[in-house]
């Protein structure tokens, strides 16, 4: 009587002991791929907000040829502030989409009543590191994606659903992929 | 929805093939455009920067990109191939499609500093353009190539070749008068992109935003080497990673 005791016991004991490493490694598979997604989020926002900076630089460059698109100018400055003060990614997304047609408009203004404009140096560099800022963040948003992809995956997949529920990893939304974010500017030389 | 992204995800994530390397080439002309004198000429200095500065910059010829943007191209080739090495990821590619008339130079994370995107733009402009326009591909090549070869080696603090001229000192072609005020503005664009290199870079961005578990990620490598192919089977570069820096120009 009391031997199967203690065998059904240990038994018990081997199960928990079992049950307890695959919960440990789970969960610290679930915080490493969480924190890769974190990096992954932390470079869009910075390469977001380096294009937030470098727009006054952009800004001065442009007005010494043209002091008569200030409405649209007027569009760009608005839309960058919304940009600083946007918190979460999801307003962040918005914000910087309307800061990209923003600038988008205003530029095209400017270049169409200034085409000597295209020939300037400091413009062309600014555009340059503008669209080099673009595509940093479309590359931050794929990486993110892949890390995504990965954590939803160790999350979904038995056994790891389980020891997810327990410890209360959920998944995690991608990015969707912005029409604007394709369009990286390129500098035009025809 | 979230199910229709992941599958479009799976869908990119087969991608296209890239070409293969076996072995560690810096001249990949699959478009066939180099001429024999120039592909010696840019191996030469290719392996000597190696030596001198462990950076790798590969030259890759296509005939197309197949509909790909070519930023995206050269990035994932890059990566593929792991080119530069793998704790400094200095690499770069320079990458000309023949039949689409673009040509784009990816730097990886470690060598943005050196080569900015405007700096990049710039070398385009002034050193290949007018031979790309002219078809002259192979001249063109041979000729940015040395001029990012000396940003490289003055960045890691080697004597640059000869008849090196730094290239915000290249004279513009109008407005002399107002060459101190251009160089006032790129010395201003440049410190603000040194600025983020310095709090946000790669290593720096780990202190700023990171807990100490930001260590045992693994993350980088992730990128830089699982998803991507691995770092020695890239054939025999140093698994380097790219971030999207570079500048491109249709032609």
């Amino acid at each position: 009587m009391k031997k199967s005791v203690v065998i059904v016991l240990a038994i018990v004991a081997v199960i928990a002991v079992i049950l307890c490493s695959a919960g440990i490694s789970s969960y610290n598979g679930f915080v490493q791929k969480e924190e890769a997604l974190k990096t992954a989020q932390s470079e869009i926002s910075v390469q977001l907000q380096r294009r937030a900076d470098l727009i006054p630089n952009f800004v001065e460059t442009v007005k010494g040829y043209s002091d008569y698109e200030q409405e649209t100018l007027t569009a760009v400055i608005e839309a960058r502030s919304k940009v600083a003060a946007a918190t979460g990614a999801e307003e962040q997304a918005t914000a910087n989409a309307q800061l990209d047609s923003a600038i988008d408009i205003w530029v095209n203004a400017v270049t169409e009543a200034y085409p000597e404009l295209k020939a300037d140096k400091q413009y062309i560099a600014l555009q340059d590191e503008l669209a080099g800022t673009e595509n940093r963040i479309a590359i931050a948003r794929k990486d993110y994606n892949t890390a995504a992809q990965t954590y939803n995956k160790s999350v979904r997949t038995f056994p790891g659903s389980i020891f997810a529920g327990i410890f209360g990893f959920g998944q995690v939304e991608y990015f969707e992929a912005d029409a604007s974010a394709n369009n990286v500017p390129q500098v035009d030389f025809n | 929805m979230l199910v229709l992204m992941a599958t479009s995800l799976t869908a990119c994530g087969k991608e296209k093939q890239y070409p293969e390397i076996k072995e560690k080439t810096f001249v990949n002309d699959y478009a066939d455009v180099i001429t024999e004198q120039d592909e010696i000429t840019i191996t030469n200095k290719a392996k000597q920067l190696e030596q001198k500065t462990s950076a790798q910059a590969v030259v890759v010829t296509v005939e197309s990109l197949d509909g790909e943007p070519i930023e995206e191209y050269a990035l994932n080739l890059g990566r593929t191939w792991g080119v530069g090495d793998k704790e400094k990821n200095n690499g770069i590619i320079v990458l000309l499609s023949k039949n689409d008339r673009e040509i784009y130079i990816a730097v990886g994370y470690g060598l943005e500093g050196a080569l900015p995107d405007s700096k990049t733009g710039r070398i385009i402009d002034h050193y290949g353009m007018t031979y790309f326009q002219s078809d002259n591909f192979s001249a063109g090549l041979e000729s940015i190539y040395g001029a990012i070869v000396n940003e490289i080696y003055v960045e890691y603090g080697e004597t640059p070749e000869e008849n090196y001229i730094p290239v915000m000192q290249l004279s513009s072609k109008k407005e002399d008068s107002e060459i101190g005020e251009i160089i006032i503005s790129w010395v201003i664009l440049i410190i603000i992109v040194s600025l983020y290199m310095l709090v946000f870079g790669r290593r720096g961005g780990l202190f700023i935003f990171g807990s100490p578990r930001f260590f045992t990620g693994g993350y980088h490598g992730d990128f830089s080497g699982g998803s991507f192919g691995g770092f020695k089977g890239g054939g025999g570069f140093g698994g380097g990673s790219f971030g999207g820096g570079g500048a491109g120009r249709k032609f």
